[in-house]
């Protein structure tokens, strides 16, 4: 009998092992009053520590990187207060990246005293390809901003053209008052001032796009979304006026500040702008209506709001309105609201569409303000990577 | 300058409004400037107007919208169109529909001189 058990225990440890193997996972057991430790094989495999030496957390210290250091002693004083569980995500100190999730839960040995069962994964390859994913999504959310940039080309050279008529026209005007006999001197001077002043506008147009479509990482700061609305306004009014668009704003007196990336947050008020301007294209028979709205919305969150009087959209289409590549514009590539959406959940959001009772649609998007709980943008800097999957496939 | 000739400009941009004019009036022309094409045509001016120098794109009427109200009142003004879109499509259209001529901005003073030249029939 006694054979067949250890055999049968043998068998059972050599599965252990080799799932471990498979799984990337070792498992350990912490005697945190004690200091030792016992580990799997796995454990000093993914450590990359010599088999023969007892691990202790002294020795896992060598291990990690500098910069999460911090997160071990963090994970040392919590099962010194007798933390229940815990979860960390470390980096290992070797040739190449190594991310490591570490996973622990109380319990008690025969003397009653705490230990923890853990498991350490290596989650390298994980991490890897969800970096390259946000990478990418950030990347795709350009691109995104750089074809609603092609469909601003002839309102962005309004924009600069208007101070530039008004720098050459005072600039011309100035040389007609000096050379009169007598020069009038006070009047060349406030054309002068003008041609600065229309400088400075100049400036201002080159400035907002730069803010809005140079190459820059995701960052995370306290966004004014009326003020953010208002620029975006500004660079498209000419294009709105071009298309005999009536604007309306009604932006919300004492909205609260919400946290997230403005540059990105502006991309979506863009081009539910320009989606709502392309829709009215075709109507003849009613004022092309645009209403942009900002409100505190009931559920503590702040809302904007773009309301169009144009062709809508068929009731059965709704559910794919935001799938990318999805288009009915033959121009368009489809992807400006599924990357908008990507966007907006990644700010702890949501962005939906609805038919109005009169004609036309209306977009709307709410994201939740700083004094809720948003643990939205984030890792690395990388906003887009902690949201939903952006390319949804019907 | 009571007698000089009254140039009306119909621009929705301010710093147009407050640069046109001195210059306008530098050639030798009086100027009445005006925010909107609603504003001009329940201004007084329509009538005196010898020339306008016309926006193309403004919110509400658009210059285009202007110009075939004045041919509908069969008032026939002569107008010299300003925009910041530089589309050659746009200005032959607004040609062929009777303007005398449009600017793309920054045009230059010596440009529209002689715009204002050929409006008025001055060589």
């Amino acid at each position: 009998m006694v054979p067949d058990v250890l055999a049968a225990l043998k068998r059972q440890e050599t599965l252990m092992a080799e799932i471990e193997r498979v799984s990337s996972t070792g498992g350990f057991c912490w005697h945190p009053a004690t200091g030792t430790m016992t580990c799997t094989d796995e454990v000093y495999r993914i450590l990359e520590l010599d088999a023969t030496v007892p691990v202790t957390l002294q020795l896992m210290g060598t291990r990690i990187h500098p910069e999460d250091l911090a997160l071990l002693d963090d994970m040392f004083e919590k099962a010194s207060a007798q933390a229940s569980e815990f979860e960390y995500q470390l980096r290992l100190r070797t040739d190449r990246v190594k991310y490591l999730l570490v996973s622990a839960r109380r319990g008690e040995d025969p003397d009653d005293q705490a230990l923890y069962i853990g498991a350490i994964q290596d989650v390298t390859r994980r991490r890897l390809s969800e970096d390259a994913l946000g990478t990418l999504r950030c990347e795709l959310a350009r691109l995104a901003r750089v074809s609603s940039l092609g469909a601003l080309t002839a309102s962005i050279a309004h924009e600069v053209n208007q101070p530039l008529a008004g720098i050459m026209i005072n600039a011309s005007t100035c040389l007609e008052l000096l050379s009169s006999d007598p020069p009038d001197l006070d009047a060349a001077r406030e054309t002068a001032l003008r041609t600065i002043r229309d400088t400075e506008r100049a400036c201002e147009v080159i400035a907002r796009l730069r803010g809005l479509f140079g190459k820059r990482g995701g960052k995370t700061e306290s966004v004014d979304l009326n003020g953010a609305a208002r620029e975006v306004i500004a660079l498209s009014l000419s294009e709105l006026h071009r298309r005999q668009v009536t604007l309306r704003t009604e932006l919300a007196a004492d909205l609260p500040l919400i946290t997230g990336d403005r540059v990105q947050l502006q991309q979506v008020i863009l081009n539910l702008l320009l989606n709502a301007a392309e829709a009215m294209i075709p109507i003849e028979d009613r004022p092309r209506q645009l209403l942009i709205r900002t409100e505190f919305d009931a559920a503590d969150q702040a809302r904007l709001t773009v309301q169009d009087s144009g062709v809508g959209f068929e009731p059965q289409e709704a559910p794919r309105l935001f799938e990318a590549f999805y288009t009915t514009k033959s121009g368009g590539m489809g992807i400006g609201l599924s990357v908008s959406r990507s966007i907006i959940e990644t700010h702890g959001g949501r962005l939906w569409a609805e038919l109005n009772a009169g004609p036309g649609a209306t977009f709307a998007f709410s994201v939740p303000t700083r004094g809720n709980t948003c643990d939205a943008p984030s890792r690395g800097g990388v906003p887009l990577a902690d949201s939903e999957p952006l390319m949804r496939r019907a | 300058m009571a007698d000089a000739v009254l140039v009306a400009i119909v621009d929705d941009d301010e710093s147009m409004r407050q640069s046109l004019p001195d210059l306008v009036s530098k050639f030798g022309f009086r100027v009445r400037t005006f925010t909107s094409a609603e504003e001009f045509l329940a201004s007084d001016c329509v009538g005196q107007t010898k020339c306008l120098i016309l926006d193309f794109a403004m919110p509400g009427m658009s210059g285009p919208d202007l110009q075939r109200e004045l041919s509908r009142r069969g008032q026939t003004i002569p107008i010299v169109f300003i925009t910041g879109q530089p589309d050659q499509d746009l200005r032959r259209q607004l040609l062929a529909e009777g303007a005398v001529e449009c600017l793309f901005k920054p045009f230059s003073a010596a440009a529209l001189r002689e715009a204002l030249n050929t409006a008025l029939g001055v060589n």
